[in-house]
């Protein structure tokens, strides 16, 4: 039972700034408490999985040729991640698996690609090229029920535009837009965000809310996790936010 | 005005020296300016241009073939690392040529940063493009790998001259096809070594086709994405190559090219790629054997790379690694040594090291053999601590040090055999850690 099953999609392909550490994080979470861990592959010309059959599914960040690539292959899952999704699966989608959720996606040339269109934001490249959203950045949430100052690393041309629930305010960085006001998109089992770095690797809290809320769907009931020694990830945090807020 | 504008460059260049300064870089920035970006434009350039480009190893390789000729009695100019963009190739072509901008030398050897072959070589005539390999490496600044690589492929479609591929990594090799009429594109190649492996062991590019879109077939990986692959769709990787490695063994280190047996210093198989690199220009220029062999058995770098220090008695070896794979070399010369030991990783996140830090979680900490401690430290000492942590290694052995004179003073308290990761922006000021314990504590440096 106390099992988390993980399907990591295209994760040969969307793989950018650390992007598939995220799986190492959570992979290492779950072994710290004795929670095994189970992560499945999916990717272009593989069979159909039953996306209802896991608890979790991710994808992380590619550059825009590779994004290309898979947007094709992703609409015929349509049906099985919208499906897994309205069941209660969890969503985590970074950067580039961020967009594609989205209603559509255009790119810097003005090339439309639908995107899965479970949510209803939608992004549009910025045409310059060279003016990328780069650089550290922090985001104030509240969705652990807890203030808590996220930090990552964002390096995106899109600029995702009507979120209607976003992860949280921008501290410090750019956000879903040029210095925009909110950052990522959030329901209570989708976490997107344009954070890299990977996204979890300061962000211990992620990971918990991400896994207790994967193992309570399954259970029925809420469950705790044994608390871990967190204070390397959070003294890593707090040396950027300090850097970055000038203290 | 060109004379004009080469005696302004001169002047700087004489102020810069005058005061001291390095005159490396600043005087083309000022140029480019002044020419609306064609600084290199000014300079006339009879002699030959062999240039060398690709993400790791370009300063070996560019320093190799320019000791190739040099041991010829040929009169060669060669650019000094750090100085391979177009700003930086000027600065030096401005201390060498005439005022009419005339360059006189028998051999130009340049170094080029891979962003700037293009953007070089459209304003002076080249002659031999070698280049090495593409990993990922400070992504946010030069953009995305593949943007890069259809940059070098654009030039590659009108270029005529020798092109001298790395045919194992197919990021590379395909430049070999992007113009049918060059007849002179040569591919280097290395049979498969002891540590080879059948699956792929670290994050890489490359596994598409980039002609038909299918997966690469790959016989072995030497490293990384580096190894013999084949599309079997379209044939792409079915070459003839121009000079093989053979017989490679790390532990002696030898290895036999075209018939010849060499024994490098440095015992890493990127090594040999780059030394395989060096002997397929020797054989394209016609340099004798045994000018050849003095290069490449004489071979070896004093700037962090795999370089060793004594500190006390304590035997250091200290790497630079400016990318997930340049790190993974150096943990797998680690654990293929015997013995207990222990490493010291110093991580910063300057401009020039790009910023982010995310590339350390493409490193494979998971093959870590005997290694006893790990002591942290730069800008990022924490970062590097959690990710070596989450590979599944025990916090309790990880010590965290910001600052790099503590770290060292760390590093040389217990007994035992000591390695050094230091990235890009980290291995100089790392460098002078070491030695100042040196001459603090005792010990030395090779």
């Amino acid at each position: 039972m106390n099992k988390l099953k993980i399907l990591h999609m295209y994760s040969d392909m969307l793989d950018l700034y650390g992007d598939s550490g995220n799986m190492e994080i959570l992979k290492y979470r779950c072994k710290m408490r004795g929670i095994e861990c189970e992560i499945g592959k999916y990717s272009i010309n593989s069979a159909m999985p039953d996306f209802t059959s896991f608890d979790l599914i991710y994808l992380g960040g590619g550059a825009d040729l590779e994004q290309q690539h898979i947007a094709e292959d992703l609409h015929k899952c349509r049906q099985g991640i919208a499906k897994a999704y309205k069941r209660g699966v969890f969503l985590f989608l970074i950067c580039g698996g961020y967009q594609l959720f989205g209603k559509y996606y255009k790119d810097a040339d003005g090339n439309k690609m639908d995107g899965l269109g479970l949510f209803d934001y939608y992004t549009v490249a910025e045409p310059d090229r060279r003016k990328r959203c780069i650089g550290n950045i922090i985001v104030r949430t509240e969705f652990t029920g807890k203030t808590v100052d996220i930090v990552g690393f964002e390096n995106h041309g899109g600029q995702t535009k009507n979120v209607k629930n976003p992860l949280g305010s921008v501290i410090c960085g750019h956000g879903n837009c040029t210095k925009s006001t909110h950052e990522g998109y959030f329901e209570k089992n989708v976490i997107a965000t344009y954070m890299h770095g990977p996204c979890l690797a300061k962000n211990p809290e992620i990971s918990d809310y991400i896994i207790s809320y994967c193992l309570s769907t399954k259970a029925g009931e809420n469950i705790k996790l044994t608390p871990l020694d967190d204070s390397l990830e959070k003294k890593c945090r707090q040396v950027m936010v300090d850097r970055l807020t000038n203290k | 005005m060109n004379t004009l504008l080469i005696i302004f460059g001169k002047l700087i260049v004489r102020i810069l020296q005058l005061f001291k300064r390095n005159a490396g870089n600043l005087p083309g920035i000022i140029l480019w300016h002044l020419t609306r970006g064609k600084c290199c434009k000014m300079f006339k350039v009879d002699c030959p241009i062999i240039a060398v480009t690709g993400t790791n190893g370009k300063t070996s390789v560019t320093n190799c073939i320019a000791q190739l000729f040099e041991k010829s009695g040929k009169n060669i100019i060669i650019n000094k690392e750090g100085n391979n963009l177009d700003t930086g190739i000027c600065s030096m072509l401005l201390k060498y040529c005439d005022i009419s901008g005339k360059v006189n030398a028998d051999y130009l050897i340049l170094e080029t940063d891979e962003s700037h072959v293009p953007v070089v070589y459209s304003q002076l005539k080249l002659e031999t493009l070698v280049v090495l390999n593409f990993f990922r490496d400070q992504l946010d600044r030069n953009g995305e790998m593949e943007t890069l690589i259809q940059k070098i492929n654009g030039f590659c479609k009108t270029f005529n001259g020798n092109l001298i591929l790395n045919g194992d990594d197919p990021n590379t090799a395909r430049l070999g096809l992007a113009n049918p009429h060059n007849k002179n594109v040569k591919y280097f190649h290395a049979e498969r070594y002891k540590f080879a492996t059948d699956s792929i062991f670290e994050a890489s590019e490359g596994r598409f086709c980039p002609f038909c879109k299918n997966t690469l077939e790959y016989e072995y990986y030497q490293y990384s994405h580096i190894g013999k692959f084949v599309c079997s769709k379209c044939g792409f990787g079915n070459y003839k190559p121009y000079i093989t490695a053979s017989n490679i063994d790390l532990e002696k280190p030898v290895f036999t090219a075209d018939g010849h047996r060499y024994s490098p210093k440095l015992n890493s198989i990127y090594n040999i790629y780059n030394m395989t690199a060096v002997a397929g220009a020797a054989k394209l220029y016609g340099i004798k054997q045994e000018i050849t062999d003095r290069v490449i058995s004489g071979y070896t770098v004093k700037n962090g790379r795999m370089e060793n220090f004594m500190l006390g008695d304590r035997k250091t070896t200290l790497n630079l690694a400016k990318n997930p794979v340049g790190a993974n070399m150096t943990l797998r010369v680690m654990n293929e040594m015997q013995g207990e030991k222990e490493l010291l990783f110093v991580l910063n996140d300057n401009i020039a090291d790009g910023l982010d830090v995310s590339w350390i979680w493409d490193i494979n900490f998971s093959i870590f053999e005997r290694v006893t401690r790990v002591i942290t430290s730069g800008t990022r000492a924490y970062d590097i601590a959690v990710r070596i942590k989450c590979s599944g290694y025990n916090p309790e052995n990880i010590v965290v040090l910001p600052e790099l004179d503590k770290a060292v003073a760390e590093l040389a308290r217990t007994e035992g055999r000591k390695f050094v990761i230091a990235n890009y922006t980290a291995v100089q000021p790392t460098r002078s850690a070491l030695k100042r314990y040196i001459s603090r504590k005792g010990g030395n440096h090779e």
